[in-house]
């Protein structure tokens, strides 16, 4: 989360909303974002129905697996990024600021 | 000789082993998610505390409007 908040100006440059997602409660999140400085939304999937609709929810953690999406303006997915390629998001602001996703 | 061709035997099985090994660890536990690039992600309608109050986020919401990043993690307070 802290790689998405140093490149969160870039992002919102770019028409991007950045969403955290994890299965722990609303109060736990906030107090996770207030402890890394996230200015964005870590939204609660409790009980982990959106993580389970996205396909990724791990068994053997009881948790939702470490995926980034990047969805396009038309609701499509234009890049996504799994487990240890998830920790570095370079992939993902630099798709962003592709000149024809900005329009 | 016939000790030395044992000991060579023995080495090269160890060696096949620990590389196999090496291998598995470095294979993906897990396939690849099912949604691929391309498909339409799922709409969602989920809850953050923004010091006040919960509010609602849907994925819908900024359909046509911005794109989005879905960051999902495993824990909260676990790094990253």
């Amino acid at each position: 989360m802290k790689n998405f908040q140093k490149n969160l100006q870039k992002l919102e440059a770019a028409d991007t909303q950045v969403l955290g997602v994890s299965m722990d409660s609303p109060f736990a999140n906030k107090a996770f974002a207030d402890q890394i400085g996230v200015t964005f939304p870590l939204l609660s999937d409790w009980g982990g129905e959106t993580t389970h609709k996205y396909g990724i929810y791990l068994d053997k953690y009881k948790a939702a697996r470490r995926v980034n999406f990047l969805i396009g303006k038309d609701g499509k997915i234009l890049e996504e990024q799994v487990d240890k390629d998830a920790i570095d998001p370079t992939k993902i602001v630099d798709a962003c600021q592709r000149p024809k996703l900005k329009e | 000789m016939k000790k030395q061709k044992l000991v060579l035997a023995a080495l090269l099985l160890a060696s096949t082993l620990a590389t196999s090994r090496l291998y598995a660890a470095d294979k993906p536990s897990q396939p690849p998610p099912a949604l691929k690039v391309g498909d339409v992600a799922p709409d969602f309608k989920l809850q953050f505390f923004d010091g006040n109050g919960l509010k609602d986020v849907t994925l819908s919401q900024y359909r046509g409007k911005k794109n989005v990043v879905l960051a999902f993690y495993i824990f909260a307070f676990t790094g990253g």
